[in-house]
């Protein structure tokens, strides 16, 4: 092998260190109009009146889109998994986060964009608002989505997701110790150094071509084409070459806006966000609350597990049941537990609605775990480093929904961080390998616990 | 108003308030100074004005009236790459390139003052230019290498059991 | 009045591919005259590096120089699908499409140097853009070549298309959440380890180092795993100590819209990153590779807590870990109930304290 393996240059290496690589906000079309969008003040609100009227007769103003311009207003863009359909391309009876968009304007520059969304009239009736994930079960919450305020489509219409393995109260029974604890990280932005931007020109042959920042060319011409009503080779979606993305280029938050726009004005059309719109109303990563119990033994073992979470997925589902199922399915993180109660919720509030970042589901679950672990060995006085490795995942361990492992590397990275820090192990955690469990490794609760790991 | 931009004068009408890097991106067509905040607070707009690093998004073109403007295209061209655009190509330094013109220009102004190769000193020149995705290390290597400073691997590899670490990587037995 | 210093560890594993699978990735491929190779993918790269990895595997798996290729990701037009640029799938998922693609075209090329050589294409293998007799290396013909014969004397084109799918795995009970299929690609592994100093009287937590260690399966351009490795420490670092969308949480209000108001790590933030790679290939993956793009911000927040807790004894569990929290923390110097086996941290955070019991956490008696 020549190139695999080998620290070639990057493709695209030159180009980016002498300023030649395009991006969607680099591209130049003759008579591009500016968008600005007219977004929700408030964190939630019955819109009671909509006037474009004036903002359409503005000078310089060549289109204004509302959602009665959209031919799908609402498309699920997982629908493909089964999760329908919840939230309006643009806000039509209801603003249920701050920054919700509502209209959108294109017009020659963007003062005059921008003043002709502050010429639209907008009529508000506030309700009031749900933040606290924690509060959305009770009686006298607010109502935040029109499903309630949790997601209730999973598989058989349930209305959580669940992992069941095994019996969580036999291994509370047996526990030695029982160790609670809850976790609560943050939503934080993406960040990246190109904002969301889109540019789109309506063709001579009736087509439109979307210079597009996303990350998936597909996935978005597929969610304006559903918007749309139109076949695939109505659209000719350009990019692949992304200023950062990191999650927060799958929303396909402008390109629908924009076609509608182009498609009104008969112009190309551009929508660049402010950073301040990139800070305040564009997706962000999941706040989550995290809630585990643990029971283990004197010596090490963790027996089981009984987990609640709260995903809070802020106004819309968008990719949350996606992401808490993803969740789920790695609750047990790098070790083997038998006994499992998962139930994990996809709960609405009153903010900007979350969305896939980096580590998407199991970012949140890692944090959770793992300072967990780090509590239980402090509480049973056991090195931090051989309780872990003692209940790594080894070949034929099993998922939480019975997988085999196949190619554990959990002991080998462990191992090569305590040899890197010059922390000593004993001696059978020095040489424990990912091997199927055995001897010592094989305690009598995960016997018949165990998989195939060539069954796949 | 003029500005000599990477050794060509051009002469613009446009309102004095109007920013350098609108009138760079919108009126000239000079593309590689992003438009990432408008804030002054990343720094991928920085070029340089009369040889030092200076954020476009933040200068009024009548303040510059007359000045001598470097952007990235002016620093050296894909035929002839500056030393630091080498080191910086060399020691991947731009993963995806959107804070990449602003970095280099204000690491080039950092070395014609007669920076170091010390990390601590490129860390402090170059702060408040925002990277998301190289982490910085890298970029602190190139600039550090530019310097001509040693690069000290922070990566090793290891072997599997019974196998020899892939040779030609840093840390890797020989 | 002093500053304190700890060490946290942490170990993680994340899926490469999208969750239950079912995420297709196409490429297509065709050999113009004199033997260069374009390269059809449907994958963004978003600073990942995807145009060079997959560029690397299509040099590979053909048998012709890395600069012999051209990679064209550019429009919807003349590429296929790709699911996207996310769940860690550009290398594996994406890269196996164009592995296949390769692979495809290399059968077609092979056939018509066949022809060329009056060889069984069978006995065939190309390397460094050579087509040659295995075992008989002198009977040789140029890619180029055949590229020529191809179009002047055969009438072909040589083409070569992929398409990679791992098979949905859906969830044959939703009461248990069992699954028959693996609903990833492959995993990924990694331990780290953070070194802190907190300051107790501002609150201050300063990340000084990070030691990872990350098996990847197989680096196909060790650098490009670098990268992604660094960059996962800065942005798993901000997830620890500095970012917050909501610096109220639950509240929505006084969020930063700007840097500077919204802190997002800077050059000032970078520790000693200290990092170790290790290759234990996947099955199913081009030449064993599993994804690194995502778990590279991972494994660090949870190592900064406890590395906190280990410098000044108190724990954090609510990201980041600001100034405000630690202090509070440090006042507060709150114990877990300890209740027969049970232990008990963090109870005022719990469902418990906020719901009228329509939803509670409990451990049965």
């Amino acid at each position: 092998m020549k190139a695999v393996g080998a620290r070639l240059p990057r493709y695209d290496g030159v180009a980016h260190v002498t300023g030649r690589t395009m991006y969607v906000d680099d591209i130049r079309v003759p008579g591009t109009l500016w968008t600005k969008a007219l977004r929700s003040p408030v964190d939630h609100a019955d819109i009671t009146g909509l006037d474009v009227s004036k903002a359409e007769s503005m000078k310089g103003v060549h289109a204004v889109v509302t959602w009665k311009d959209v031919p799908l207003l609402e498309y699920g863009h997982l629908s493909g998994l089964g999760i329908p359909a919840d939230e309006p391309l643009l806000a039509k009876d209801v603003a249920r986060y701050k920054g919700q968009p509502i209209a959108v304007v294109a017009a020659e520059d963007e003062e005059t964009a921008q003043a002709a969304v502050e010429a639209i009239g907008l009529d508000l009736t506030e309700r009031p608002a749900l933040v606290d994930v924690r509060q959305a079960f009770n009686s006298d919450a607010p109502t935040v989505h029109h499903w309630g305020n949790w997601y209730p489509h999973f598989e058989g219409e349930m209305d959580r997701r669940q992992i069941r393995k095994g019996s969580i109260a036999e291994a509370f029974e047996q526990a030695d110790l029982i160790v609670q604890g809850v976790y609560r990280p943050a939503a934080i932005e993406h960040v990246p150094i190109e904002t969301q931007v889109c540019q789109v020109v309506p063709e001579a042959d009736g087509r439109l071509t979307i210079y597009s920042c996303t990350q998936a060319l597909y996935f978005s011409m597929g969610v304006v084409a559903a918007h749309l009503e139109v076949p695939l080779n109505k659209l000719k979606f350009v990019g692949g070459t992304v200023g950062g993305g990191f999650g927060g280029k799958v929303d396909t938050a402008t390109e629908t806006m924009c076609s509608l726009l182009a498609l009104k004005a008969g112009r190309p059309v551009k929508w660049r966000w402010t950073r301040e719109e990139e800070f305040l109303c564009s997706s962000t990563r999941a706040p989550w609350h995290m809630e585990i119990a643990d029971a283990v033994t004197t010596d090490g073992w963790i027996l089981g597990r009984k987990m609640l979470t709260l995903h809070d997925s802020g106004a819309y589902a968008r990719f949350s049941p996606y992401g808490l199922t993803k969740h789920s399915f790695h609750h047990t993180g790098a070790y083997t537990i038998p006994n499992l109660e998962f139930d994990g919720y996809v709960v609405f509030t009153n903010r900007v609605p979350t969305t896939a970042m980096r580590g998407f589901g199991v970012t949140s679950v890692s944090f959770a775990v793992e300072s967990h672990m780090s509590r239980i060995a402090l509480e049973l006085g056991i090195d931090p480093f051989e309780i872990r490795l003692r209940n790594a995942n080894r070949k034929g361990d099993t998922s939480p929904n019975g997988i085999a492992y196949t190619d554990p590397s959990t002991i080998p990275t462990i191992q090569a961080v305590a040899d890197e820090l010059g922390h000593e192990l004993s001696a059978d955690y020095r040489t424990a390998t990912s091997e199927p469990r055995t001897g010592e490794w094989l305690p009598e609760h995960l016997v018949g616990q165990l998989g195939n790991p060539e069954a796949h | 108003m003029k500005l000599t931009i990477n050794g060509v004068e051009r002469s613009f009408d446009t309102p004095p308030l109007t920013t350098l890097l609108h009138v760079l991106r919108e009126e000239l067509g000079i593309t590689s100074p992003k438009a990432g905040c408008q804030q002054g607070g990343c720094g991928s707009c920085t070029i340089l004005v009369d040889g030092a690093p200076r954020r476009a998004c933040l200068l009024p073109v009548a303040a510059i009236d007359g000045a001598e403007i470097t952007t990235l295209e002016g620093l050296g061209t894909p035929e002839a790459l500056s030393p630091l655009q080498t080191a910086f190509h060399e020691h991947y330094a731009a993963q995806c390139g959107f804070c990449t013109s602003g970095m280099v220009l204000a690491a080039h102004g950092y070395l014609e003052a007669g920076g170091t190769p010390e990390r601590e000193s490129i860390q402090e020149a170059l702060a408040g230019h925002v990277c998301r995705c190289t982490g910085y290390v890298k970029i602190i290597n190139a600039v550090a290498a530019a310097a001509g400073g040693e690069i000290e691997a922070t990566q090793r590899w290891l072997p599997q059991p019974g196998e020899e670490a892939p040779v030609g990587i840093p840390g890797a037995p020989a | 009045m002093a500053v304190h210093k700890g060490r946290g560890i942490s170990a993680i594993e994340y899926p490469t591919g999208m969750n239950q699978n079912g995420d297709p990735s196409q490429a297509w491929i065709k050999i113009k005259p004199d033997g260069r190779v374009d390269v059809f993918s449907g994958t963004a790269d978003i600073g990942n590096g995807s145009k060079t990895i997959q560029s690397q595997i299509v040099a590979d798996t053909l048998g012709v120089p890395y600069d012999w290729v051209t990679y064209d990701n550019s429009n919807t037009d003349s590429s296929p699908v790709c699911t996207g640029t996310f769940a860690s799938r550009a290398t594996f998922v994406a890269g196996m499409a164009v592995k296949k693609a390769a692979e495809s075209a290399k059968a077609k090329l092979l056939e018509i140097a066949g022809k060329e050589l009056e060889i069984d294409a069978a006995d065939l293998e190309v390397e460094d853009g050579v087509v040659s007799a295995k075992g008989a290396p002198q009977k040789n013909i140029s890619v180029a070549d055949v590229a020529v014969a191809a179009t002047w004397t055969h009438g072909e084109l040589i083409t070569g298309t992929g398409a990679h799918l791992n098979p949905f795995a859906a969830i044959v009970d939703p009461e248990t959440g069992r699954v028959d299929l693996p609903p990833h690609a492959a995993i990924s592994y990694a331990a780290c380890a953070a070194e802190v100093e907190v300051d107790d009287e501002t609150g201050h937590v300063r990340v000084t180092r990070l030691v990872q260690c990350f098996d990847v399966g197989k680096a196909i351009n060790p650098t490009l795993v670098e990268g992604q490795i660094e960059g996962g420490a800065m942005q798993g670092l901000g997830l620890g100590v500095l970012e917050n969308c909501y610096p109220y949480y639950p509240s929505v209000e006084h969020r930063g819209g700007q840097f500077g108001s919204y802190l997002a790590p800077g050059m000032e933030d970078l520790p000693q990153v200290d990092t170790l790679i290790i290759e234990n290939p996947s099955t199913g993956g081009p030449y064993g590779a599993k994804g690194i793009g995502e778990m590279a911000n991972n494994p660090q927040p949870p190592a900064i807590a406890a590395a906190v807790h280990d410098a000044i004894g108190v724990w954090v569990t609510e990201l980041p870990i600001t100034p405000e929290r630690v202090l509070r923390a440090l006042d507060s110097k709150q114990e877990p109930r300890r209740d027969g086996k049970l232990v008990a941290f963090d109870e005022e955070l719990s469902v418990n304290a906020f719901s009228d019991g329509s939803l509670k956490f409990e451990v049965p008696a």
